[in-house]
């Protein structure tokens, strides 16, 4: 009757240890990784965005890794190769003959922040629109200093 | 849209734009010099090449994207030949700072615009002396809107041109480019033709496409 009660209690134990060896495995952590998307968007002077253009991404040695065309917004998406950390995107308007573009994202020198801002590292149109004039108002000016400076030879 | 960008026409052909290109600026400059000073020229030049240079970044929008203002027509009837290297300087700036067009294209491109500019003088000029009227502000007007559009409509036939050189796979580029353009025409028609029927009121001698008539 002894040895019964004891075996009994052991086998309790030993459901009871099984239980709490599950509970301490239900707890253990599991890391998944998804890489997401690098996102690119084309966009013409003057914040129009650049649809239907057809999109090549390369690699870093020139292969072409993916290929595309824009939607609406001008947004094109594609996963990163592992391993890789330097694309060349090369957007191409198509319906607009005279408009293509190239931009390299380089994965291990862009910084998250600035990478969520997009390509847009070039100057705002305002100054390069200013920039125009300068020249314009420096090679009138250059030429007249060369006109006057023949004329006074004279 | 007329501006061709880098890496799309073949060599031949950008090499002979550039050839082209660099022997009407000669020439045009040449035939500045013997017609008088260009000195006087240069603030009216510079004023057009920045009108120029930034017509470009007018857009409107045309179904799925936007084409913008070319305004060659107006640089011909206002600059006369100099309309020619007027045009090469600002697409140069144009290509550097907006990117529009390419480098190695700009032989090409400035023949696609430029030369329309030569052809709008050649018809405000022949218009002007051929068409007797009383009232020479709206004849020029109307004669400028005309050659205003057709230089226009020259320009994109000629890139198209140029894209036609390129074979298959670019009949649906040159489509749109053509369709597109339309309100183009239309719009740079009105523009020109107000334009110089106001400077004709104005200011007369700005115009150089009415070789000396007075207004």
């Amino acid at each position: 009757m002894k040895g019964k009660l004891v075996f009994g209690i052991l086998a309790v134990l030993l459901v009871l240890s099984c239980l709490s060896i599950s509970g301490v495995s239900a707890h253990r952590l599991h890391i998944v990784h998804k890489i997401s998307e690098i996102e690119i968007e084309a966009y013409f002077g003057g914040n129009v965005a650049c649809r239907d253009a057809d999109v090549k991404v390369y690699d870093k040695d020139g292969n072409l890794y993916v290929e595309g065309k824009t939607d609406d917004e001008g947004k094109f998406s594609f996963p990163p190769k592992i391993g890789v950390d330097s694309y060349t995107v090369v957007v191409d308007a198509v319906h607009m003959p005279g408009h293509k573009a190239e931009a390299v994202i380089n994965l291990s020198q862009e910084t998250a922040g600035t990478s969520a801002g997009g390509m847009g590292t070039e100057m705002p149109l305002y100054t390069r629109t200013i920039a125009g004039f300068g020249y314009l108002i420096g090679l009138a000016g250059a030429a007249m200093l060369y006109m006057s400076w023949k004329l006074k030879k004279k | 849209m007329v501006h061709i960008s880098d890496g799309i026409l073949s060599l031949p052909v950008l090499a002979a734009g550039w050839v082209i290109t660099i022997a009407l600026i000669a020439v045009a400059l040449w035939w500045g010099k013997r017609k008088g000073s260009i000195v006087e020229e240069i603030p009216k030049l510079s004023v057009m090449t920045a009108a120029f240079f930034v017509a470009s970044l007018i857009h409107i929008a045309v179904g799925p994207t936007s084409v913008h203002l070319i305004l060659s027509g107006l640089m011909g009837i206002i600059l006369g030949i100099l309309a020619y290297p007027a045009i090469f300087i600002g697409l140069v700036l144009q290509a550097f700072l907006f990117g529009h067009g390419g480098i190695t294209v700009l032989g090409v491109n400035t023949i696609d615009m430029g030369v329309p500019a030569l052809v709008a003088y050649g018809i405000f000029k022949a218009g002007n002396k051929l068409i007797p009227s009383e009232s020479l502000a709206g004849k020029a007007g109307l004669i400028g809107a005309l050659a205003g559009g057709i230089a226009v409509a020259l320009a994109v036939s000629f890139t198209a041109g140029m894209l036609f050189t390129l074979g298959k796979g670019y009949e649906w580029a040159i489509k749109a480019l053509i369709l597109y353009h339309i309100p183009i025409i239309v719009i740079e028609t009105v523009i020109v033709g107000s334009v110089v029927a106001f400077l004709v009121k104005v200011k007369p001698e700005l115009i150089e496409g009415l070789g000396g008539e007075k207004g």
